[in-house]
């Protein structure tokens, strides 16, 4: 008799992933979304080369310096990061935004080149050449961008490319907002 | 093919489980005959061995008698066990393994898009490194035109357009200064508009993108070839803000437009219908003018007057054969106000016809020439209009459903 009931085990655990699944489709969550930690805690370390010849190195300080900053994780093979890459050209030119690029798991001078053909939108620019700073934040890929305030707090976490919505109802908000 | 690969491999699982559950079965009791035999062998052996001295007459007792407890056990298990398999279980197993995949096929047909094409990963991929080659060439040639001739505007616009390309698509600062370049020399560069509008777009101002793009079409000859790509970007860019899509009215002078807004909606409709009959008793003394002719039946159309907007059409068509981008806007005039299912008329049928002749992949033609197909009987060329038709649409177009339910009545006899 258990031997028997031993057969329904796989049955049992088809109808478990099943009845998973459909609570998945139909509850309306968005799978894409994970969530983050980072939000509302202070920013993690920061403390990478700088990407472009001759600027200094990257650090913490630069996220407390009482200014909103974005920081943007990046990488010249990356394609949505191409697609949101003018709206961070237009936040700095138009808005005067504070970004902080780091070129995620991605060659200098590929990252430079690319920079060079599509503008350079960065305050400063780091290079994380092997990924270090981005487990440090949490990362899932690039591109992502975080809003950390002028005390080094992550308000916002942006795991994905940004859109002309997140800029208009998030980011220039943010940015006014001065906090 | 991979559809008939599929079926072949479903029926050979069938079959596989089919022929062994149909065949005589072995029951219990041909077990019993099978466990007797060897009981049968056995005992023989005990005796040839006793004879041949093998075992000792005690020892071949003990055998035999050993074998025989075991063929009454045998017998008794075959017997509790014997009950003839009734029918359910008889039936069921076959009619499982039949009824499964044919569910399956079933279910597959009623929620599933057999008829979608197959999108392959290598199909319209060119090999990356030859691209590229392409492009670097395109940027340099065009460098070098504008540096033999740095006054020409589509000189400069070419260049924006190429470092366009070598970037993806995205408008580059770089492309933009080419672009301005182009503007400064000829203010109504129509690819420089385009592409400022498409770089503003990119840049999350998609109001002034649409805003730029209106303009251009407002300017544009209705003829322009790049008009199609042009309203095409206009829906994607305001589908993708929120946008309300453009307008592709003339625009009023400015005197007008303030004496239009003072108005209340009705007295508006009024005064436009006024202007559009204005029209309409200027063509009657001139009706040699087939551009007024057009204008009129363009006004017709937006003012959704279908049976005016069609006479118009037919009138600018008498006096030269209209293009397949009116021959669509005539199309439509005539279909508009038909009921869901009514077929459209004769007239109706004679332009789609043209239509589908200038343009043999046109959405409208296919459509409205497959309902009056199926209305004639034609179920055949009524099938084959409406699969064409659903192997262009996306696989998320609303009509989809509609579709395949019009075809499955044109396909059954």
């Amino acid at each position: 008799m258990s031997r028997r009931l031993l057969f329904l085990l796989p049955l049992a655990t088809l109808a478990l992933m099943a009845g998973f699944f459909a609570w998945s489709l139909m509850a309306g969550r968005d799978p894409a979304s994970i969530g983050s930690v980072m939000v509302g805690r202070p920013a993690p370390r920061l403390d990478v080369r700088a990407l472009r010849d001759g600027d200094k190195p990257l650090t913490d300080a630069l996220l407390r310096t009482g200014k909103p900053t974005i920081v943007n994780f990046f990488a010249s093979w990356c394609t949505p990061c191409l697609a949101e890459h003018p709206l961070f050209t237009r936040l700095a030119r138009r808005d005067g935004a504070v970004i902080v690029g780091i070129a995620w798991k991605n060659k200098p001078e590929e990252a430079r080149a690319w920079l060079a053909k599509l503008g350079d939108p960065f305050l400063y620019a780091g290079q994380d050449f092997d990924g270090r700073t981005g487990i440090d934040w949490g990362l899932s890929g690039v591109p992502e961008t975080y809003l950390v305030d002028g005390n080094g707090i992550v308000r916002f976490h942006f795991r994905g490319p940004i859109t002309e919505k997140d800029v208009r109802d998030t980011i220039l908000p943010f940015l006014k907002s001065g906090a | 093919m991979l559809e008939f690969l599929l079926a072949l491999l479903t029926t050979a699982t069938v079959g596989t489980l089919l022929i062994p559950l149909l065949r005589a079965r072995v029951t219990s009791t041909s077990r019993f005959e099978g466990e007797l035999a060897i009981y049968r062998d056995q005992l023989a052996e005990i005796e040839r061995e006793r004879a041949g001295g093998a075992l000792s007459e005690n020892e071949a007792a003990a055998a035999r008698l050993e074998i025989e407890r075991r063929i009454l056990a045998a017998d008794a298990a075959a017997k509790t066990t014997a009950a003839p398999p009734d029918a359910l279980h008889r039936v069921l197993p076959p009619a499982l393994a039949l009824a499964i995949p044919l569910l399956a096929l079933g279910f597959y047909l009623k929620v599933g898009h057999p008829g979608v094409p197959a999108a392959p990963f290598v199909a319209g991929s060119k090999p990356p490194a030859e691209q590229a080659l392409d492009i670097a060439q395109l940027v340099a040639q065009a460098r070098a035109r504008v540096a033999a001739e740095p006054t020409n505007a589509d000189a400069q616009s070419a260049l924006g357009e190429a470092l366009t390309l070598e970037a993806d698509g995205t408008v580059t600062p770089a492309a933009v200064e080419a672009f301005n370049q182009a503007l400064a020399l000829r203010p109504d560069d129509p690819r420089s508009l385009y592409y400022l509008g498409l770089h503003d777009a990119q840049s999350g101002d998609s109001a002034a993108a649409l805003k730029r793009w209106q303009e251009l079409e407002a300017k544009s000859p209705p003829n322009a070839p790049f008009l199609t790509v042009l309203r095409a970007e206009m829906a994607r860019v305001a589908q993708a803000a929120g946008l309300p899509a453009n307008t592709t009215m003339p625009q009023p002078s400015r005197e007008q437009q303030e004496a239009m807004a003072a108005l209340t909606p009705e007295q508006r409709q009024q005064a436009i219908r006024g202007m559009v009959e204005g029209l309409a008793a200027r063509m009657k003394e001139n009706p040699q003018d087939r551009g007024g002719w057009l204008r009129l039946a363009n006004a017709w159309k937006v003012l959704g007057d279908n049976a005016g907007a069609v006479d118009a059409y037919a009138k600018a068509d008498a006096l030269g054969p209209v293009d397949a981008r009116v021959l669509a806007d005539w199309a439509e005039s005539h279909v508009r106000g038909l009921k869901p299912g009514e077929p459209p008329s004769p007239a109706a049928v004679a332009v789609l016809e043209r239509l589908e002749k200038a343009e043999p992949r046109n959405g409208l033609a296919l459509f409205y020439l497959g309902a009056a197909s199926f209305a004639a009987g034609d179920k055949p060329a009524a099938a084959r209009r409406w699969k064409t038709l659903l192997a262009l649409l996306p696989a998320d177009a609303p009509i989809r459903a509609m579709l395949e339910e019009r075809i499955k009545a044109a396909d059954s006899p």
